[in-house]
């Protein structure tokens, strides 16, 4: 009955549903006009930016930790590789600075590839040691190698080229906005699919002719991508960057937190994650910086110990408790599988879930596209009275 | 030729040290499936309390060190119990575990910067400066020390392990844990066992690391990535290959100051770990058990 007005409508791509597109559109719009609508003040202005590129970096973390089920220790090698050559370009040559996030992005996605490459065909614990490795020998050369890096001196950026920090609000908007498509298409294609298969079963995906080895590179050269752009951004935020601030192993560790506390696997979560994170950085962590290693940390357990799928966890069962259906598209990422002890690769019911089910009455779309909006739209929400 | 000798006789000694912090991780990981992430920590903490025992009530590093593994067994049974056993096994699992005991790490390193502040501490006897000769270089006392006890904790290990009844349940867990529940072995107590005596093994080893190295609460992130480079390398079950896994990578990094600068020394066990993990995952004699 609808084959004329879809006929007639611009077609989308299979992956992308229109209620998504909708909701994204207005959540990116709200935020948009935001800054206008309600008085923030500088502070929470700027804040709220910096959240953006947080929410972009636990994302990109999260298409290896929570899409592929790799935890790496070691993103913040790509942060500050982003970083590094973002304001070395910038110092330098005088590039714009958004030409120096990208090409500071595209390095950092490189640099990914060049240890992820031969790692990424370790599983689990191997690969996860591995990026710790990879992590700290970064940390060192960077730290050692003052002509590129300044070493512990860091590398202050030229004052007035870059854009305002109020501006970087926006660019920050971008950033997430950027990587929540890639979310949602990395999770909604037939790259999704792959990515899960390999995740479930990585021989059984390559039987069924997945090449998990391509599909790990992909995910990682583009994590790394925007991970390192997140870097560049930071750089211009900042106005200044030191190797130990930008390689520490406290960076790595934030990314995974942000993913961990929000979610694995899901798209709201590391949205999520990255608000619960900043304002503890910025409002309890400013006061007592010196228990933000043991907050993490017992932030972690806990975490794992009672909700291992983190907020979004806890919103799935709020939902459910008050009646409205579990949604299984936000459930088919991150642990799942250990959320059941028994459920083994051949669990019917954990495989399917990704797969765009025909034409469900609310679930996966809705809450992938809900994640758009709430994931946006929650620092807003949370600052607004505050 | 003389120097080539001393810098062997150096990383020999040094392998010692590294094989019974390897032990640990290694007896763990073998049993449990379990990387347990917190090792380096366990390391840096057994370290502190040497320090402690040393400095407030004048007891002998090497007198604490039964002490110390006592306190760290109950420690890990209780690590354990209270936050291991809930996790589901399997692959999930896995990384389940990682992060909780990564959590466990930075907890523990947070109690250490806010009980000794971030400064380097050293435990020094009066006979931290005395010297051994060895074909005709001298070696610190110390290390020596060290080599000869870490050698005797290893042996006394893989002997309980190969002689006494618990041990060989321990091992028969190892080899299949489904099956070893069907002949009648209590695998949930061989697990809280093994988690104790894997976590007093990092206990000697921060003992023994505290006379050896300055220390300061971020003390352990290279003696965990060190000691999984060395499980790796060796594979799991036998002495020999824990042994030559740590001979391995002392020789690499007592010889890499012949190739690069000095500040990179501290980057050769991280180079060879991942150079290790793509070559071969499944160790220098492809250990099946570790997989």
């Amino acid at each position: 009955m609808t084959t004329t007005a879809q006929s007639r409508r611009v077609r989308l791509p299979a992956w992308l549903s229109m209620k998504a597109l909708i909701l994204f559109v207005v959540a990116f719009g709200l935020l948009y006009v935001a800054p206008f609508a309600l008085a923030l003040g500088d502070y929470l202005h700027n804040i709220v930016g910096l959240t953006f590129m947080f929410m972009a970096a636990g994302l990109a973390w999260n298409w290896l930790g929570g899409y592929v089920g790799q935890i790496s220790f070691g993103h913040a090698a790509m942060f500050g590789v982003g970083g590094f050559v973002a304001a070395r370009l910038a110092i330098s040559f005088g590039l714009p600075f958004w030409a120096t996030w990208m090409i500071g992005g595209i390095i950092a996605g490189l640099y990914a590839l060049l240890w992820g490459h031969p790692t990424l065909r370790l599983r689990g614990p191997y690969f996860s040691i591995a990026t710790i490795g990879v992590g700290e020998a970064t940390r060192l050369v960077a730290t050692y190698w003052t002509d590129f890096t300044g070493g512990s001196s860091g590398l202050s950026l030229p004052i007035g080229d870059g854009p305002t920090k109020f501006a970087l609000y926006w660019y920050g908007l971008y950033l997430l906005a950027a990587a929540v498509i890639l979310s949602y298409w990395l999770r909604k294609s037939r790259i999704g699919l792959a990515l899960l298969a390999i995740k479930e079963d990585v021989e059984a995906a390559s039987d069924v002719g997945v090449n998990p080895s391509f599909y790990q590179d992909l995910v990682l050269f583009l994590s790394g991508t925007v991970v390192g752009v997140c870097g560049g951004f930071y750089a211009s935020y900042q106005a200044f960057i030191d190797p130990l601030d930008m390689f520490s192993f406290e960076r790595s560790i934030s990314f995974v937190l942000i993913g961990v506390i929000g979610g694995i696997g899901t798209i709201l979560g590391p949205a999520m994650g990255a608000i619960v994170f900043v304002v503890l950085q910025e409002f309890l962590l400013a006061s007592y910086p010196q228990l933000y290693l043991g907050l993490y940390g017992v932030l972690l357990i806990v975490v794992i110990l009672f909700e291992p799928l983190g907020l979004s966890g806890l919103l799935m069962r709020l939902a459910r408790r008050f009646g409205r259906k579990p949604s299984p598209s936000a459930a088919s990422g991150g642990l799942s599988p250990a959320a059941s002890p028994n459920a083994s690769v051949s669990d019917p019911a954990l495989t399917p879930d990704p797969v765009d089910p025909p034409d469900p009455p609310d679930p996966p779309v809705g809450a992938v596209g809900a994640v758009g909006a709430v994931g946006a739209g929650g620092p807003d929400v949370k600052r607004g009275p505050a | 030729m003389g120097q080539v000798l001393a810098l062997a006789i150096s990383a020999v000694l040094l392998a010692g040290f590294y094989a019974s912090m390897a032990y640990g991780l290694g007896l763990i990981y073998g049993v449990l499936r379990v990387v347990n992430l917190a090792h380096g920590g366990m390391i840096m903490a057994a370290a502190y309390l040497s320090w402690v025992l040393f400095t407030r009530f004048s007891i002998d590093p090497y007198l604490a060190i039964p002490v110390v593994m006592v306190v760290f067994f109950f420690v890990g049974v209780a690590m354990y119990k209270g936050l291991v056993r809930h996790l589901p096994r399997g692959a999930a699992g896995g990384v389940q575990s990682l992060l909780l005991l990564f959590g466990v790490w930075l907890v523990i390193r947070n109690i250490a910067y806010l009980l000794f502040t971030g400064d380097d501490q050293a435990v020094r006897t009066s006979y931290s400066t005395a010297s051994v000769p060895i074909f005709g270089n001298s070696y610190s006392l110390n290390r020596v020390l060290v080599f000869v006890i870490s050698l005797v904790a290893v042996s006394v290990l893989q002997l309980w392990l190969s002689r006494t009844y618990t041990g060989k349940a321990v091992r028969a867990v190892t080899e299949n844990s489904d099956s070893s529940t069907l002949v009648g072995i209590d695998v949930e107590r061989l697990y809280a066992l093994t988690f104790g005596v894997g976590t007093a093994l990092a206990g000697l080893a921060g003992v023994l690391a505290s006379t050896l190295f300055a220390f300061n609460p971020s003390f352990g992130s290279g003696e965990l990535l060190k000691s999984f480079v060395i499980i790796v390398l060796g594979g799991l079950g036998s002495v020999v290959g824990i042994g030559i896994g740590a001979l391995v990578l002392s020789f690499a990094e007592v010889f890499a100051i012949y190739a690069v600068p000095s500040y990179l020394t501290a980057a050769v066990g991280f180079v060879l770990l991942v150079v290790v993990l793509v070559v071969r995952p499944s160790g220098l004699f492809g250990s099946k058990v570790l997989r």
